[in-house]
């Protein structure tokens, strides 16, 4: 059974998660501070975790830092809204996914989903893959993307940008992670350029402006929309 | 200007006495001759009393000294008398100049000193003004401090009960298949929640109204039993996971204060206690007459409240550790029991480390019939 731990310190948030999880068939274990969610993840590891960011004790970004040294446990952070630099912080120091609060359940979970999805993918080899996003295909050999049987023709930097969020559908990426994988560790603030490279995509991709697959994160990052995952299951 | 002046004398002093020379002693002229040279020294210093009393003392040889109108001297004793006017001019005039010399630099190092204490009094009086200006500006910027942090509390405390409605109604609208029982506590949080919303809303009421200078209570006679009791039937919720126990003798004398404000004070303190106590830990509300006061006591087993912040827990969005709320609650208990005469204490919970609240109220007078 897929274990999940909900740090927060709201007993009623913490009801309210818990009963729509555990109706859903996953294990449940909540606490309402910082170190008992770092004494838990020690002692009975979960497959994934839920961290609200405002904790009584210690914060939950630090909460993240700690647990990254020495577990690769997934973690969705819970947060305010209005709080962008909180939630970089918080992907910065580790976490994989965040939800702004307030929230509705069927997000949180397909937020829960999309992190359990990349744990088990983790394990797995992704050199030669083709990585499969819904229609979209993205050959990482042979630098060829293609949406349903219509080939995309991308400049070098296009692809790497795609191909990066390709590797973890549903997740968010922040600017200062993409900048860095595709640019190089020298950037890190130049946010202006995914602008424009993101919305080159879109238009190459046919993203129907409604829905776009590549999602804006406003102050945070981009993610590339997961059918799976948002179709729940 | 000294030797003018001085010269001028002697010489309106010779005209005047050269009618009766022949009637008056040596001595008559002499000292009024002597009166040029004083002048000289006032006004000109020394140098012009020296030039003075040369001249003096040619003119009282000249005019005073027979033979008239010449430099000659026949008489020994008129010898002697001019050489003693000429020291004694020289004398009295070197002595007056240099007195008159000193009183010009003591009115004149006055001059300076007054000078440089208006510099001084000026240069202070700016910096008076520009400390006083500091000062409002740092108000300003506390003022302006405090309301961003009011907004920032504000928004938090309210999206907390909406984060847990939120999530419990859009699970259910989504149809998630839940036995009967959690279905009902889903409820219960979702009624829970929106009640805590509305508190707090009475608490921004109250904190407007504060702010406003209009929290005037409308006084009756209160029954403490009884607003106690009725308020912890309604918090019944917050205390699903401790234990409360209410001691407030039916006999106790009635408070003079407002009913509604009285209420949010109660409410406020229980809901405070709720919030630190641990799970099946004991909130205890009593109450007692003390010198002509009504004491009403909430007391927890929580961490309770270090010494050095027992005043400040009272102040606007200060809160205890472990605690994310906006800490206007306190805030309004205070303002409401002073503004009833009253006044609000925190102190250790006996026999534990929690913290116990004691609010004193005042009796209502009860009239002779």
């Amino acid at each position: 059974m897929t274990r999940v731990l909900v740090v927060d310190d709201e007993p009623a948030l913490l009801r309210a998660v818990g009963a729509a999880l555990k109706a859903r068939g996953y294990d449940v274990a909540t606490v309402g501070t910082g170190q008992a969610a770092i004494d838990a993840i020690a002692l009975t590891p979960p497959d994934v975790v839920v961290l609200d960011l405002g904790l009584p004790d210690l914060d939950g970004i630090e909460v993240c830092r700690r647990v990254r040294e020495w577990s690769d446990v997934p973690i969705v952070v819970l947060s305010a809204e209005g709080s962008e630099e909180r939630k970089v912080l918080a992907l910065d120091q580790g976490a994989d996914d965040y939800v702004t609060k307030p929230f509705s359940t069927a997000e949180l979970l397909a937020r829960i989903r999309v992190a359990l999805r990349h744990r088990k993918d983790d394990a797995a080899p992704e050199d030669d893959a083709v990585l499969r996003v819904g229609d979209l295909q993205v050959d990482l050999a042979r630098h060829v993307v293609e949406v349903g049987d219509r080939k995309v023709d991308l400049t070098p930097k296009e692809f790497a940008f795609l191909a990066l969020l390709a590797r973890w559908p549903g997740r968010v990426l922040t600017h200062r992670a993409i900048l860095q994988d595709v640019w190089g560790p020298e950037y890190g603030s130049e946010s202006q350029y995914l602008r424009v490279y993101a919305s080159q995509l879109r238009k190459k991709l046919d993203d129907d402006p409604a829905q776009p697959r590549l999602i804006t994160e406003p102050g945070v990052g981009y993610r590339l929309v997961d059918p799976a995952a948002e179709a729940g299951g | 200007m000294g030797i003018a002046l001085g010269a001028a004398t002697v010489v309106v002093a010779s005209a005047a006495l050269l009618p009766v020379r022949t009637h008056v002693t040596r001595a008559t002229p002499a000292l009024v001759l002597v009166l040029g040279v004083v002048v000289a020294g006032v006004v000109g210093g020394s140098i012009a009393a020296m030039v003075v009393a040369l001249l003096a003392a040619a003119a009282y040889n000249l005019v005073f000294i027979p033979p008239y109108w010449t430099f000659k001297v026949n008489v020994a004793d008129d010898w002697v008398a001019l050489a003693v006017f000429v020291v004694v001019a020289l004398a009295m005039g070197l002595l007056v100049a240099g007195q008159a010399e000193r009183r010009r630099a003591a009115e004149q190092r006055e001059a300076e000193l007054r000078t440089l204490y208006d510099h001084l009094r000026a240069m202070s009086e700016e910096r008076e003004q520009l400390a006083e200006e500091a000062t409002r500006a740092q108000v300003l910027e506390r003022v302006d401090e405090q309301r961003a942090a009011l907004l920032r509390s504000v928004s938090h405390d309210l999206r907390t009960p909406l984060a847990s409605i939120r999530a419990v109604a859009s699970d259910l609208r989504d149809g998630t298949a839940y036995d009967d029982e959690t279905r009902t506590e889903l409820l219960e949080t979702v009624c829970d929640e929106a009640e805590r919303l509305d508190r707090i809303v009475a608490n921004l009421l109250s904190l407007s109204r504060i702010e406003a200078g209009a929290l005037t209570p409308d006084r009756q006679a209160v029954a403490l039993d009884e607003l106690v009791a009725d308020r912890v039937r309604r918090l019944g919720a917050l205390f699903r996971q401790t234990r409360i126990q209410v001691e407030v003798p039916p006999d106790l004398p009635l408070v003079d204060g407002d009913y509604t404000q009285l209420d949010q004070v109660v409410t406020n303190l229980l809901e405070n206690a709720a919030r630190y106590a641990p799970p099946a830990s004991l909130v205890r509300v009593s109450a007692e007459e003390r010198n002509g006061m009504v004491d009403l006591r909430v007391a927890d087993e929580g961490i309770g409240v270090p010494d050095w912040e027992r005043k400040r827990i009272f102040e606007p969005f200060r809160k205890g550790e472990g605690s994310r709320s906006s800490g206007v609650g306190l805030a309004i208990c205070k303002a409401i029991v002073e503004a009833h005469g009253g006044t609000i204490d925190v102190e250790r919970t006996a026999g534990g480390g929690g913290a116990t609240f004691v609010v004193s109220l005042p009796k209502r007078e009860v009239r002779a019939p």
